[in-house]
């Protein structure tokens, strides 16, 4: 178990850091210059150069790639021209564009892509066990029908098809719902839910069949194991045989995705982002690739990377917990 | 296996549906040609310039010559947009496809057949593909590559260049099943050379999963097109793609609706025709893995 | 060239005695405003785009830009009236336009009395010169680059923080005057003088990057809170008083601007007007399409709304050092060949654009004049397109138009395959080169990696002739090095010699008609192929009072508007 977290979080940094040392390649190789963005107009070679060691771009790619780790680890100094400031550890720099600290532009940034994801996911999960648990017991053969195409459905269904529908009709044609517009949850809970309600719609149509059909399966197949005929046998009733024995077995599958669910909807929130306008983390790093802003480009992928790495261990760990038979090596 | 295919209603419909935007793709200059238009010519007359372009007419400027109504802000014939469009979004889903597949099984029996370092050493580089949030990688490799470079190609390569440890790890796992069997086993001791080994042996064994699997990459590379053309960093103008359609379509839906309405059924409807052939394919080749599509 | 201006100002009221004459556009809402009892109320600003900088240095403004000129106040700043008036500037900290001498090389200023920053300190020129210093940090890029070529002995300089002994060539004799020296006569300097870079800035509160976060007032409002591209409150500066000065009203007590919305929400909400929203106004969100349908004449939205125009061009440049546009018939050709509609559809409609065949755009203080050397009509002649190139003996023609990959500055990709298909209609084969917008200006803007054809766009710094055609025609301003604006590189001794009488003139209105009349004359060469000029159309909220198109900007000015 230790062991097994250990190498978890070995393989996790390894992944951080090839990703930045990608990204800051990348970005070496491209031919942008966030320097020539920052001059602004009628800027000569004299000044660009100037403001080019101003921003630190002067050095050569690995001298900047290890000044980051650096910062990462130890904090750095920033010149702010009269004086210096310090970027206390882990320091992820100061972006180009906004002279803001990275890590404060992400905390901003994070409890939208949060609220976003969790909303979506709890929304999918109430939604896909509902359906799943009546289609499971099989009284419906015309739900579970629908059920099945709806998995096929929500497949097909990029998540900024459905977002367009959805303002579409509610927004253009109903006029039911404003335009979303993000409301902290803490200024008022309840314009939180009601601007969220559209971008979680728009994720729950996709997630949501996926797990009706794992809960009726996972249903299924427990109500076909041998414990369960025997409960059936001594005649305790059928519904507390379902609610008791049977929706432990079904669910449990679904305890381990979520986590890597949650991941995977923060990691790709930028489609639904830019279709709702939330200012979130996706929405940070389509303007930032825009602006060539790569403090906050690297932030932005470290930070979603940590995210995947930290949801498919929990995953692990969920999983050895729920079900005795897997061990952790 | 046919016969098993046909009786799946679903495949049968899903696979009507997918040769039929096959065709619509391939013969995109005939159609267009038979429509009497092409997706470059501005037809400005048709258009409200007071009211910021928007088509004149119902239903996004629906007529006899224009059969789908006209692009807002251009004017340009968007039946024919829509068909050069689908050339796209297939072509860039097909491409990646297949490099995903080449590539994925190629490290993944090398991985399986390689002894212990190999699929010590493969099996991370494997890992570190599948846990990297692709999206976001995929924007900033797109936003820097050379703007002259062939847009669909890179698209494809881009794509599969994140997206290919799934195939990988599936093929890694079949190899080393296969390889426990007698007549692998067999083939290796008798001093096969690896490469025939997994030509004789594995391959015809990987077949089915990764047919399987492949079908479903297709449609799932044709939502990350459409995605990043939805976000900008996909084909550029005035090459049509539908994701770049619905991304043009967000700043129209409130004056013209039937903008989003028609590149998104299609959409929509492509990617389902593949997911139900997927979906029989699964059914008949590989009935063991039930629930692979989520 | 870019426009960082983040405000713009709807407005259709006209104060009485504040109507210039002329042009702009004036409805009348509420006759009953006066700025003595106008105070009040929270303005409501919701943009776009945010403010990346609010840093005086680091600002890169017309006029001062619109919030920014609530915070800083420079030597001179914008008329703000509607109309021709509004394009003349007007004395702010100073106590006039400026007293030129040596030939207009010389400009000497004194500050009124009475004011003051917003901690009660007095201002004085040491704080105008060092305003000025710190726009040379190589810390704080992103002004106006005027200052660097004209001010005497410029070039070395790198700023206060590496040079604290100063720049020479701007003297303070006292508290109360400063001297600018300049290389080379500028009758435009009152206009330059506007800019943020002209507000004083308090040597002992300067922590260079970081000032920023609260810079230092001036003017009738203080930075309560401020993020970069998101949110700026501003509240009253208790030292700023309308008796020190004239210009702004500062009606409402506090003003909050969110930014990084979308502009068919913001567009929306000020349609809608709910609750705060009825007093909120836009300064960057022109209206969309769906805004447009309910803007007819007489109808509820179209008393809320102020039309203006800024001074901007967005045109063809035709490198004519390169074939084949070395050849004056194929300039001529494509000029012939131009669809004007096409370009304006795909930049907004007729709406907000307008198609333009002259270079400088239609104001009066520009020097205007009306010409159409070679008339496309409104969507192309391409015959006689055909007609010019067969004469010269050229057919099949094929070339290579440069333009950004994104739309966000009006030169991007939907332009660009406007103008291919119309140039197609002539026979002319276009083949587009995306370049990416942040590197488009640095491979347009050196002579030796300029594209033959590429799209670019000209706005005005300052409401006058000389800023929209020096950079662009004058041949001594040819850079090899990079930041290059003459794309034609054209260089005529006698044209240059135009220019620099004109620049030694300080009546503007001379001025113009001799700007005029030189733009009519480079036209006939066709170096530059002009496509459309900006039209500003916004929307305002219902309470919102006294909003009208400044004539500088082509916004409402918040300095002037009211929600009481």
């Amino acid at each position: 178990m230790i062991g097994h977290l250990t190498r978890r979080i070995v393989g996790g940094a390894i992944v951080l850091l090839v990703l930045s040392a990608l990204i800051y390649t990348l970005f070496y190789l491209a031919p942008s210059d966030p320097a020539i963005l920052a001059c602004g107009k009628g800027c000569t070679p004299e000044r660009l150069a100037d403001v080019r060691a101003a921003m630190g771009l002067a050095d050569p790619v690995w001298t900047q790639y290890w000044h980051f780790l650096q910062g990462i680890f130890t904090g750095r100094d920033y010149s702010l021209g009269p004086t210096v400031r310090h970027c206390p550890a882990p320091c992820l720099g100061y972006s180009f564009e906004t002279s803001q600290p990275v890590t404060t532009l992400l905390m901003d940034r994070l409890p939208v892509s949060f609220s976003l994801a969790f909303g979506a996911e709890i929304l999918s999960l109430l939604l896909g066990i509902g359906a799943g648990l009546l289609s499971g017991t099989r009284r419906f053969r015309w739900f579970d029908r629908l059920v099945n195409g709806l998995v096929l459905a929500g497949y097909a269904t990029p998540v900024f098809l459905v977002g367009l529908l959805l303002l579409l009709l509610f927004c253009v044609h109903l006029q039911w719902l404003p335009f979303p517009q993000y409301v902290p949850f803490t200024t008022d809970p309840l314009l939180w839910a009601q601007n969220l309600l559209l971008p979680w719609i728009a994720l729950a149509v996709i997630q949501t069949a996926a797990y009706a059909r794992l809960t009726r399966a996972g249903l299924q197949e427990s109500l076909a194991e041998d414990h369960i005929r025997t409960a059936r046998a001594y005649g305790i009733p059928e519904r507390r045989i379902l609610w008791r024995k049977a929706l432990r077995g079904a669910l449990l599958p679904l305890v381990t995705l979520t986590a890597v669910d949650l991941a995977g909807i923060i990691t790709s929130a930028v489609l639904t982002e830019t279709m709702f306008g939330l200012p979130g983390v996706g929405q940070l790093l389509v303007g930032a690739v825009n602006q060539i802003d790569l403090p906050v480009v690297v932030g932005v992928t470290l930070l979603t990377g940590l995210i995947m790495v930290l949801a498919n261990t929990a995953a692990d760990l969920l999983y050895a917990a729920v079900d005795p038979r897997v061990q952790l090596r | 296996m046919i016969r098993a295919l046909l009786r799946d209603r679903g495949f049968v419909v899903g696979a009507v549906i997918a040769t039929g935007m096959v065709l619509v793709a391939v013969t995109a200059p005939l159609l267009a040609a038979l429509a009497g238009q092409d997706y470059t010519t501005y037809h400005d007359t048709l258009l409200d310039s007071a009211r910021g372009g928007v088509p004149i007419g119902a239903f996004g400027g629906v007529s006899g010559e224009h059969w789908l109504g006209v692009e807002p802000g251009t004017g340009r014939d968007l039946f024919a947009r829509v068909v050069y469009g689908a050339r796209v979004s297939l072509g860039v889903a097909v491409g990646a496809t297949i490099l995903e597949v080449l590539l994925g099984v190629g490290v993944g029996i090398a991985a399986g057949l390689g002894g212990r370092w190999a699929d010590a050493g493969l099996s991370r580089v494997i890992d570190l593909v599948l846990s990297i949030p692709s999206l976001v990688l995929a924007i900033s490799l797109l936003a820097i590559v050379p703007q002259d470079w062939p847009r669909p190609l890179i698209l494809a390569v881009v794509i599969a260049l994140l997206g290919w440890g799934g195939t990988a790890r599936i093929s890694r796992g079949e190899t080393l099943s296969l390889r426990t069997r007698d007549y692998v086993a067999a083939a290796q001791v008798a001093g096969a050379p690896w490469w025939r080994v997994a030509r004789r042996e594995i391959l015809p064994g990987l077949t089915a999963p990764i047919l399987t699997y492949a079908a479903l990459l297709l449609p799932t590379n044709m939502v990350a097109e459409a995605g990043l053309s939805f976000l900008g960093v996909g084909v550029r103008p005035p090459t049509p793609s539908w994701g770049q359609m619905l991304s043009t379509a967000t700043t129209w839906f409130r004056a013209d609706p039937a903008y989003v309405i028609i590149p998104g059924l299609l959409l929509f409807l492509t990617l389902l025709s593949f997911v139900l052939v997927a979906n029989g394919l699964r059914r008949v080749l590989d009935p063991r893995q039930r629930e692979i599509l989520r | 060239m870019r426009r960082f201006v983040p405000i713009v100002l709807t407005a259709t009221v006209l104060l009485a005695g504040c109507q210039g004459g002329g042009g702009g556009d004036t409805t009348t809402s509420n006759a009953a405003f006066d700025p003595a009892t106008c105070q009040g109320g929270t303005l409501t600003v919701l943009n776009q785009g945010g403010i990346t900088h609010l840093d005086p240095a680091r600002l890169y403004t017309s006029g001062g830009g619109n919030l920014p000129s609530l915070l800083f106040r420079t030597l001179t700043t914008r008329n703000r009236q509607p109309g021709d008036a509004g394009t003349k500037p007007a004395p702010d900290l100073a106590t006039d336009l400026g007293t030129p001498s040596d030939g207009a090389k010389t400009w000497t200023y004194h500050l009124r009395d009475g004011i003051q920053f917003e901690d009660g300190t007095p201002i004085t020129a040491a704080d105008v010169k060092y305003g000025i210093e710190r726009s040379f940090a190589p810390e704080l890029p992103g002004g106006a680059p005027y200052l660097r070529d004209w001010l005497a002995g410029a070039a070395d300089y790198q700023g206060p923080y590496k040079q604290p002994d100063g720049i020479t060539s701007i003297e303070t004799p006292d508290d109360k005057t400063i001297v600018f020296k300049l290389s080379k006569p500028e009758g435009d300097f009152p206009f330059l003088a506007t800019a943020t870079q002209f507000a004083p800035v308090p040597k002992a509160k300067d922590n260079g990057v970081d000032y920023e976060k609260h810079p230092i007032s001036s003017g009738p409002y203080q930075v309560e809170s401020y993020e970069p591209k998101k949110s700026l409150v501003l509240v009253r500066n208790t030292h700023w008083s309308t008796k020190i000065d004239e210009l702004r009203y500062a009606c409402p007590d506090r003003i909050e601007v969110t930014s990084g919305l979308d502009s068919a929400v913001i567009n929306q909400r000020i349609v809608t007007g709910a609750g705060q929203d009825a007093n909120a106004v836009t300064t960057d969100a022109v209206v969309g399409p769906e805004q447009l349908a309910q803007l007819g004449t007489g109808s509820e939205l179209d008393k809320r709304v102020t039309r203006g125009e800024f001074p901007s061009t967005t045109y063809l440049a035709f490198n004519t050092k390169k074939a084949p546009f070395d050849n004056p018939k194929v300039r001529e050709a494509l000029s012939y060949a131009i669809n004007r509609t096409s370009v304006v559809n795909a930049l907004g409609g007729s709406a907000v654009v307008g198609p333009s065949t002259t270079f400088l755009p239609p104001q009066k203080a520009l020097g205007y004049q009306q010409y159409d050397w070679f008339p496309a009509g409104d969507t192309g002649a391409p015959d006689k397109a055909k007609q010019v190139l067969a004469e010269a003996g050229l057919s099949n023609l094929s070339i290579e138009l440069a333009h950004e990959n994104d739309d966000s500055e009006g030169i991007g990709p939907k332009v660009a395959s406007a103008i291919q298909e119309a140039f197609k209609q002539a026979g002319v084969t276009v083949k587009l080169n995306a370049i990416d917008t942040g590197t488009y200006r640095d491979i347009t803007g050196k002579p030796a990696t300029q594209p033959g054809l590429s799209l670019a766009t000209w706005g005005a710094d300052w409401p006058s002739g000389g800023p929209f055609l020096i950079p662009i025609f004058d041949g001594r301003q040819i850079i090899t090095a990079g930041g290059n604006f003459n794309l034609a590189q054209y260089n005529d001794p006698e044209v240059n010699a135009e220019i620099d009488a004109i620049n030694a003139l300080t009546d503007p209105a001379a001025a113009a008609a001799r700007w005029g009349a030189l733009d009519a004359k480079l036209g006939k060469l066709a170096l530059v192929l002009p496509l459309t000029h900006e039209k500003d159309v916004y929307l305002y909220g219902k309470n919102v009072k006294n909003a009208y198109a400044d004539g500088w900007r082509g916004q409402l000015d918040v300095g002037r508007v009211s929600v009481k």
